[in-house]
């Protein structure tokens, strides 16, 4: 799920629509006065929104409070809710204390650690490569972005296979005398090699979004620069880029907050192998949810990595005034 | 200078067509290997066009006695087309009510749905469990379909198409005597039907590639969905790279025919209602 880009559009809306526009949602707001017709108009909007409200309560509004209960109670197996007990910050102790999910945790690290950066700055330079002007650049951009649509379960299968022993590729590469390792069964390897093929899915939508952005980067203040003598890298670097920076700002929020949620990818390609090498914390959540039945752990694991992502979040949120410029 | 130029364009497309050819490879893998024996998928070096051409995979996957394929199959495609459906009048009732009409609270509740964009999904996973069990819709496409309804992605963007729509339109349609109801139905829901589109081609691809949702909340295999069962499938076969390459393409080519049909709409719908520098 697109959670990563929900919340690009809460910023965007915040920023661009509120304090940028005027405010759109201010521009509809007539002074509400108790009238028979603004009784029926408010009859009318809950009428509009009462279902979907309805089905939000049920479907986030609870979940996410039962979730924070849920941390702090001892309920072992998810459908025997009998016997609960307040345990207090137990099962938050409980994972600073124990070295399989602290791994775990690194683990989800090392992963957003190849997987951000290599998204973010592909993203920008295969935009700045269409921008720049290439033939048939709808069909090159359709064919980046055709992954972004695909099925990553099935993706997994054929990357299984051609990353496996004896596959074309390998055969391959050790026809010109490589001895290539198997990616996906090394212990080293795997981790960064899964954050790579998310890297391959996700990367188009990155690209698009540049690209959009690039497009709305005035000529004028191109052709001022080189005028001024400026050569193609400073013109990146010092026009281009700050024009951009909004963008980059969003999608690398986005991209950090996609990055972990990596359930998906990780559990159809590797299933947390080999060994514990690819056990994130995403896998390892639904593995003790599902598999050894601590129900409390999970979720209170589940918190740990909100709270992760609130605070990331934050501080980029404060640190942007030094480089985003609007 | 033009030709210099030129040159150096013809340059980027080169490398860029070989980047293109890196990203759609394993599809092309994909496609060229489901008509293959499965002795000849590994075979070095690697033909585009199988030598010995056979439609054996494809037959296998929806003849064989273990798994019910045709069943993932046709399961997978009704809840995709509830998903669909549900949602798109779903949300864009919601964002009507959100857009074109003044009640009172209406920005704070709508400020309070956009915050709760942030939550990520994980956490969800198991009071969600116990919700369904509870609306007796666990281990039924129910569990999957519902909610993906409460979309606040779709509901904030169609709201924006419907801001964007005149008020003026409305207005007349109000002095008419049109209540609402028939506002939504005849005037705005007609005039956006580009941005639903979009937002069902979206829908369809997430409904379609959901694994984490059919992994999570249903267990019984007549009842499972296509992305689940392509892993067991495939997992169950370990040397039969044939059949594997089949039941991925099967998968696959729907949401990949979509795009290459509508390809306009993924991708502008993307760009124009993407973040602008």
């Amino acid at each position: 799920m697109p959670t990563a880009l929900l919340f690009v559009r809460k910023i965007h809306e915040k920023l661009f629509l509120q304090a940028g526009n005027g405010g759109v949602m201010q521009q509809n707001k007539v002074k509400i006065k108790t009238s028979h017709a603004q009784k029926k108009e408010n009859r009318a909007g809950y009428f509009f929104i009462a279902p979907y409200l309805t089905f939000f309560t049920v479907f986030t509004g609870i979940p996410f409070l039962m979730a924070i209960g849920m941390s702090f109670l001892n309920i072992k197996y998810i459908t025997k809710l009998d016997n609960l007990k307040f345990v207090g910050l137990k099962n938050f102790t409980k994972i600073f204390s124990n070295k399989e999910i602290l791994d775990s945790l690194w683990r989800t690290f090392g992963y957003a650690l190849v997987y951000v950066p290599l998204i973010m700055i592909l993203g920008f330079a295969l935009a700045v490569i269409l921008n720049k002007g290439v033939y048939a650049k709808n069909a090159l951009r359709a064919t980046v972005f055709m992954p972004y649509v695909s099925n990553i379960v099935a993706v997994a299968v054929i990357f299984k296979v051609l990353l496996g022993s004896n596959s074309p590729i390998i055969q391959q590469l050790q026809s010109w005398g490589f001895e290539p390792p198997l990616l996906l069964q090394d212990l080293k390897l795997a981790l960064p090699t899964t954050a790579v093929i998310a890297v391959w899915k996700g990367l188009g939508l990155n690209m698009v979004v540049y690209l959009g952005a690039l497009q709305g980067v005035p000529a004028e203040l191109l052709e001022a620069a080189q005028i001024d003598g400026a050569t193609k890298w400073e013109r990146i670097r010092h026009v281009v880029f700050p024009m951009v920076s909004p963008t980059t700002f969003f999608l690398l929020i986005s991209s950090i907050i996609g990055s972990l949620q990596n359930f998906t990818i990780i559990q159809a390609l590797t299933e947390g192998g080999p060994g514990q090498a690819t056990t994130v914390m995403s896998v390892n959540i639904v593995r003790t949810a599902f598999m050894k039945y601590d129900t409390s752990l999970a979720s209170a694991m589940a918190l740990v990595m909100f709270v992760i992502v609130m605070i990331i979040t934050l501080i980029q949120w404060y640190g942007q005034k030094k480089w985003v410029n609007y | 200078m033009a030709a210099k130029e030129k040159v150096y364009k013809i340059l980027l497309t080169v490398f860029m067509a070989a980047f293109g050819i890196v990203c759609i490879f394993p599809f092309i893998f994909m496609i060229s290997s489901s008509f293959k024996i499965s002795a000849d998928v590994m075979k070095f070096p690697f033909h585009l066009i199988p030598e010995r051409f056979t439609m054996d995979n494809f037959v296998g996957l929806f003849t064989n006695g273990m798994y019910n394929f045709q069943k993932w199959y046709v399961n997978t495609i009704v809840m995709t087309a509830l998903c669909i459906i549900i949602k798109i009048f779903f949300v864009s009732f919601t964002a009507y009510g959100f857009s074109k009409i003044n009640f009172k609270g209406r920005d704070a509740i709508f400020l309070v749905l956009l915050s709760a964009m942030m939550i990520p999904s994980d956490i969800m996973i198991l009071p969600r469990y116990i919700i369904f069990k509870n609306l007796h819709i666990l281990d039924t496409m129910w569990a999957l379909i519902l909610p993906s309804c409460v979309d606040v992605y779709f509901v904030f963007l169609l709201r924006q198409s419907f801001i964007a729509i005149p008020e003026s339109i409305s207005e007349a349609a109000k002095i008419d005597g049109c209540s609402h109801l028939r506002i939504f139905w005849q005037v705005i829901f007609p005039l956006a039907k580009p941005s639903i589109a979009t937002m069902a081609l979206f829908s369809f691809t997430w409904a379609w590639n959901d694994y984490m949702g059919p992994y999570l909340y249903i267990s019984t295999m007549d009842k499972q969905m296509l992305s689940v069962g392509v892993k067991l499938f495939s997992s169950g076969l370990i040397q039969d790279y044939g059949s594997q390459m089949a039941a991925a393409t099967v998968v696959l080519i729907p949401v990949l025919v979509a795009f290459l049909f509508c390809q306009r709409f993924f991708i502008e719908g993307v760009a124009s209602s993407g973040v602008k520098g």
